[in-house]
């Protein structure tokens, strides 16, 4: 049985999280389909098809999908399912909103955030805030899984599937889009980040998150991500918090200022690669995780550090 | 049941027949408007919890308790999912300590080639 990839795009270009969910779903063996239900969405579907390991690029194009709403989505999907034995989406706000839905409508228990492929049933998935990795194998004649992006290398971009045109699913005229406001940045996406540079309530207040984080960051051509302390203190919106209840990153570099190292922050960037942790607290539990500490004044040390980078 | 939702709500405002709900997404806030009745899943921040009070605890423990089964509901609680092993994921030891700013960016560039 075939594979369904579900796309996460906005309509121009495929989401790279997309990318590590094909990977995923490459290793559970079989034909990789990619499904992009979107509005106008010609040149998504251009760069769906060129992922690697994709056969073939199923498209639904109606005004319904422009948004992506999960109520239209999860019937879309569930009309596909008969030529499926696996459906999959990557572990994003968008992969967490509609899968549980289709899952729901499919009445079968959805796998998530897995980390592993052990067989066509079998998968490795965190749980107590990636404290413990779980086996589980499904009962469930399809599977709903999602994937948990930082556990899956990219799919590389020299494919050239075949595109399909896929009748439209109903309007269910549900929820519906209003408005979005996404935070505009020059830097790179938090989850995609080659480097993280991330603060803590060391920071003091916000103006000394941004005056010396941000030109840290951009020396480094890094992101900029917050611990949940700092994203409550107001210091960095919302959006910045890597963590159990933000964001899961596994950069290459991760450098933590001012950052004690709570259990849920550590849960959202202990696979990254390298760690540098900076703060004045000699004890403070990130430095169990780091490859590099560095015990002194934030803000003595950073402005050093940009000295020293520059 | 087939129902309108609308996930990691951050703000609800509920009128007479539908609901705005401000939701947070990866790159920032998204606002849907969904009919009602609709299920919404909330994030951390969309207001303070109150606690119960003593008096109330006190209170809810004489409320009547209806005790009911998954036969009579007419679900299947089968479990789909077998849970074959559990393991600790690898952990991390500590690394070094460094001494100063330049030490920092001289290790990274040297030892973890990471800049």
């Amino acid at each position: 049985m075939a594979i369904l990839v579900i796309a996460e795009h906005d309509n121009t270009s495929i989401k790279a999280a997309t990318l590590n969910a094909v990977t995923a779903a490459g290793k559970i063996g079989g034909d990789v389909h990619l499904l992009i239900a979107g509005s106008a969405c010609a040149a998504a579907v251009a760069s769906a098809a060129r992922i690697s390991g994709v056969s073939k690029v199923l498209l639904a194009d109606a005004p319904q999908y422009a948004d992506q709403v999960s109520e239209n989505l999860a019937v879309l999907v569930v009309a596909q399912v008969s030529a499926y034995g696996h459906l999959l989406a990557a572990a994003t706000t968008s992969g967490k909103n509609f899968m549980p839905r289709v899952a729901a409508l499919l009445d079968v228990a959805q796998i998530s955030e897995i980390v592993a492929v052990e067989s066509t049933d079998t998968f490795v998935r965190p749980i107590y805030a990636g404290n413990v990795l779980a086996t589980v194998q499904s009962a469930d004649a399809i599977k709903v899984i999602t994937v948990r992006t930082t556990a899956f290398e990219a799919a590389g971009e020299d494919g050239n599937a075949s595109t399909e045109n896929l009748p439209s699913g109903p309007d269910l005229v549900q929820s519906k889009v209003v408005g979005r406001e996404l935070t505009k940045s020059e830097r790179p996406e938090l989850t995609a980040a080659k480097v993280i540079v991330s603060g803590g309530r060391g920071m003091g207040s916000g103006d000394n998150f941004h005056k010396l984080l941000e030109p840290l960051a951009d020396l480094l051509g890094a992101a900029v991500g917050a611990s949940r302390a700092a994203v409550d203190a107001g210091y960095a919106p919302n959006d910045y918090q890597v963590g159990q209840t933000g964001k899961i990153v596994a950069p290459q570099l991760y450098i933590a200022v001012g950052i004690s190292g709570a259990i849920q922050h550590l849960a959202g960037m202990k696979d990254s690669k390298v760690i540098v942790a900076i703060n004045k607290d000699a004890e403070a539990p990130i430095f169990q995780v780091a490859d590099y500490g560095l015990v002194g004044d934030l803000f003595e040390v950073v402005p050093a550090l940009q000295a020293a980078l520059a | 049941m087939n129902w309108p939702q609308a996930t990691f709500a951050s703000k609800v405002v509920v009128a007479a027949a539908q609901a705005t709900v401000t939701r947070e997404i990866d790159g920032g806030l998204e606002t849907v408007e969904v009919p009602l009745p609709a299920v919404v899943t909330v994030d951390l921040r969309l207001n303070e919890p109150r606690y119960a009070t003593l008096p109330n605890i006190m209170k809810a423990k004489k409320k009547p308790l209806e005790t009911t089964n998954p036969a009579a509901l007419g679900v299947d609680v089968t479990p789909r999912l077998k849970t074959l092993k559990v393991a600790e994921p690898a952990k991390r030891s500590a690394g070094l300590k460094v001494a100063d700013a330049a030490d920092l960016v001289m290790k990274l560039k040297t030892e973890a080639k990471v800049i």
